[in-house]
């Protein structure tokens, strides 16, 4: 019994810590879709939640998850003008708006809460455990007694499916994605269908930053993201640009971050810093191994 | 001086050459004909030693060839010096011609003393090039006498050259011919490999005809006909559809005064005044880089191009088939049926086995080959790729067309096909606006030809002879 509840527990942590990883997954799936790839989506969730920080404390969480969306949003929107609308290099922009985001939210928790910080006084979004198949062992605690934001991630990956794959919307993303001078020239809007599924993107990574804040930690600290936005970009590459196949990949990091949070539980004499790596250094392995040349969007990043 | 015997080559299940045997003698031009996809380029690429053979042998100057690729050291090059003009381009566009000249005849010189070589090998092989000159900044003719001037640089003995003459104009090609001639006289070997039956006639001294990798036909050119040849190249000439005489209805196209800015900047095309009727075959006979592209492109409302003055009216759906099949005509990743539905539904949301069978009937309508709605476009031969295109753009009943070299790379069956679709089109009283890289297909198309050159309409006499359209492509005054 001790077993199970060992296993249900370690369930249901990876499904939560998976939660902003998928989230911020499939919006950049849909992003790379079109052929932009955006790695400022690191920044635009790290604007999300500060948003969702602020937003919570004077309008309670579900105005914080609108906060969250809305900065997300517009941090993709200024990555989608110089990256997209400009056609500044897409790596540079990325990174820059990354590094700048950085600053900015540092510079705006200061600005809000003070130096003592947000502290603990953050409303945050209730778990909800469904009637009925929440008492299923393993399973239940995993995807059934989650937080909010957790089904939303679910119903984010059929929602995301959908719209790839059987509207024209997202006919002409997957087209500008592959040759924007085929899309161009069968009449496709490449341009404004690049920024479009950009700001997308950028809302799905600020709902992943309402996420961290509202549905976990509580509270807002500077840098509190810890490269999730990159790690979201390795569960794309993964998830071979599908929205499920992110959903997988995303419960695969989950899973091995919930490892290193049940290896520190057990009081190993193995320093606790190597087990926090476990995730950065999976993403790498599947980068070099498992993907090898996998095959994006032809026309991505370019 | 090159000898091949009953080379075998395949490709999977492809048998791409069967027991073909060639020979070029020192002195003499070898001409071999065929249609795209006979073989041509893939035994020219064993004589080079670029592909090894399955079976038969290759010699050069009764001496066993040793196979060597690219970047074995040069100690292993035949002494018998061979040098292959590929079909594609094999410069590099950032560099000048002198650097590539350089790279492709194993030169040691660098700066000043590299520039004074290429100017005396572009000197002595008289085919002038500016030898400062970046290749991007090149026109394709330029590149492509680069390309011969790269492979004559090495002084070879034989001469291999696989379509040169594929984006030349009439007088350029007369030059290219004469250089030929003239290496034979001196004691070179060459092959010359082309589709266009004419240039056999003026340049070789022998003929070999390639037919679904199968030697058809080899002898003297002298003892052949044009009907002799084609017969030997298709089988069966495909029949040409009677002209119908067209009464062209309203005006769809009308420019008037039209200035274009060129997508990469530069002098802005025009000033262009034309128009199309409904129902007519608009032909528009032009070299590479001469502003066509910009007007057709313009006509086909495509954003990259801007309109600087004059004006422009387009009226009805327009349908527009791009120059470069894969790069803009298909997506290659796609399946045929996204291929189709692309730019052509105005669905909001997909139904894809409808779709499916939608393009399941269409496929079968305009004789695509290769592939049902499932399959990759990339499986598809660029013939039936075209096919694909078209399919796409005549199943909206566009009111203009607007059609890029459509039958560019495609063998004659291929293009044939095409080119009924573009009659049956104007039949059906759209406005069709063509350009084609050969002019000879212009002149047959069209009901009224237009010439641009130097991005501005050049008017030809009604009626005029292939030399004087030929001309005013390359902008010399018409008569």
């Amino acid at each position: 019994m001790i077993e199970l509840a060992l296993i249900s527990g370690f369930a249901a942590a990876s499904v939560r810590v998976a939660t902003p990883l998928l989230l911020a997954a499939i919006g950049e799936t849909i992003t790379e879709k079109s052929g932009v790839l955006n790695l400022g989506i690191e920044g635009a969730m790290l604007a999300g939640a500060l948003a969702a920080a602020v937003g919570a404390i004077s309008l309670g969480p579900l105005g914080g998850v609108a906060f969250a969306v809305a900065a997300g949003m517009a941090t993709s929107a200024i990555f989608a003008a110089v990256a997209v609308g400009a056609r500044a290099d897409q790596i540079i922009t990325g990174t820059a708006v990354t590094l700048g985001m950085t600053g900015l939210t540092g510079l705006g928790a200061r600005l809000a809460f003070g130096d003592a910080g947000a502290g603990l006084t953050i409303p945050t979004l209730p778990v909800l455990p469904i009637p009925g198949l929440a008492a299923i062992p393993v399973i239940g605690p995993a995807f059934f007694s989650q937080s909010v934001m957790s089904y939303v991630a679910f119903a984010a990956i059929a929602w995301a499916t959908w719209l790839l794959f059987r509207t024209r919307w997202g006919l002409e993303v997957r087209a500008a994605g592959e040759s924007a001078a085929a899309a161009r020239a069968m009449g496709v809007p490449v341009t404004r269908r690049r920024v479009v599924a950009t700001v997308i993107g950028g809302a799905f990574a600020g709902l992943a930053g309402a996420t961290l804040v509202l549905s976990q930690v509580g509270t807002f600290t500077e840098k509190m993201t810890a490269g999730r936005g990159f790690i979201a970009i390795a569960i794309v590459v993964l998830g071979r640009w599908h929205p499920i196949g992110a959903g997988l990949a995303a419960l695969l990091f989950g899973a091995a971050t919930a490892l290193q949070y049940t290896f520190q539980a057990s009081g190993s004499a193995v320093p606790y810093q190597l087990f926090q790596a476990l995730p950065y250094l999976l993403a790498l392995a599947v980068l070099a191994v498992a993907v090898g040349r996998e095959k994006g969007p032809a026309g991505l990043a370019k | 001086m090159l000898t091949l015997s009953h080379i075998s080559k395949s490709f999977g299940a492809t048998l791409a050459l069967d027991d073909v045997s060639f020979d070029a003698a020192a002195g003499e031009v070898h001409a071999l004909l065929g249609e795209n996809g006979a073989g041509k380029s893939t035994l020219v690429a064993i004589a080079a030693g670029r592909m090894p053979a399955d079976r038969g042998e290759s010699r050069v100057v009764s001496r066993e060839r040793t196979p060597y690729s690219p970047d074995t050291s040069d100690d292993s090059r035949p002494t018998t010096r061979l040098s292959l003009v590929a079909q594609h381009f094999t410069s590099i566009p950032a560099f000048t011609v002198a650097e590539n000249i350089a790279l492709a005849a194993g030169w040691q010189e660098s700066g000043k003393a590299l520039g004074v070589r290429a100017r005396e090998t572009i000197a002595r092989i008289g085919l002038p090039l500016d030898a400062e000159a970046v290749v991007e900044t090149l026109s394709v003719q330029l590149r492509q006498r680069l390309e011969i001037v790269k492979a004559m640089a090495s002084d070879p003995q034989i001469l291999l050259l696989d379509e040169p003459t594929a984006v030349l104009a009439p007088r350029e090609v007369t030059e290219l011919l004469a250089m030929v001639r003239a290496f034979a006289a001196r004691g070179g070997a060459v092959v010359f490999i082309s589709h266009k039956l004419p240039e056999v006639f003026a340049v070789a001294d022998r003929v070999t005809v390639l037919r679904q990798g199968r030697v058809t036909l080899t002898g003297r050119v002298a003892e052949q006909t044009p009907r002799s040849l084609a017969l030997a190249m298709i089988g069966e000439a495909p029949a040409q559809p009677e002209r119908v005489a067209v009464t062209p209805g309203g005006t769809r196209v009308h420019a008037d005064g039209l200035l274009l800015r060129p997508e990469r900047g530069g002098t802005p095309v025009g000033p262009i005044t034309m128009e199309c009727m409904a129902g007519e075959i608009v032909g528009i006979a032009a070299i590479e880089g001469n502003g066509q592209r910009e007007l057709l492109r313009a006509m086909a409302g495509l954003p990259e191009i801007t309109r600087v003055d004059g004006t422009l009216r387009v009226s009805g759906a327009v349908g527009f088939v791009p120059e470069d099949r894969t790069t803009e005509g298909i997506i290659p990743e796609f399946s045929l049926t996204e291929n189709f539905v692309l730019g052509r539904v105005r669905e909001r949301w997909m139904d894809w086995g409808l779709l499916a069978a939608d393009c399941d009937l269409a496929l079968a309508e305009y004789d695509v080959r290769g592939g049902n709605a499932a399959s990759a476009a990339s499986a598809l031969s660029g013939g039936n790729q075209q096919k694909l295109i078209f399919a796409r753009v005549l199943s909206r009943q566009p009111d203009v067309l607007v059609a890029e070299d459509p039958t560019r790379g495609l063998d004659l069956h291929a293009a044939a096909a095409i080119h009924a679709r573009l009659r049956s089109a104007a039949a059906n009283g759209a406005a069709v606006i063509v350009h084609s890289s050969d002019l000879d297909e212009i002149l047959d198309l069209a009901d009224r030809v237009l010439v641009m050159a130097n991005g501005k309409l050049v008017t030809v006499p009604a009626g005029a002879s292939r030399d004087v359209v030929g001309d005013a492509m390359l902008g010399l005054p018409t008569p």
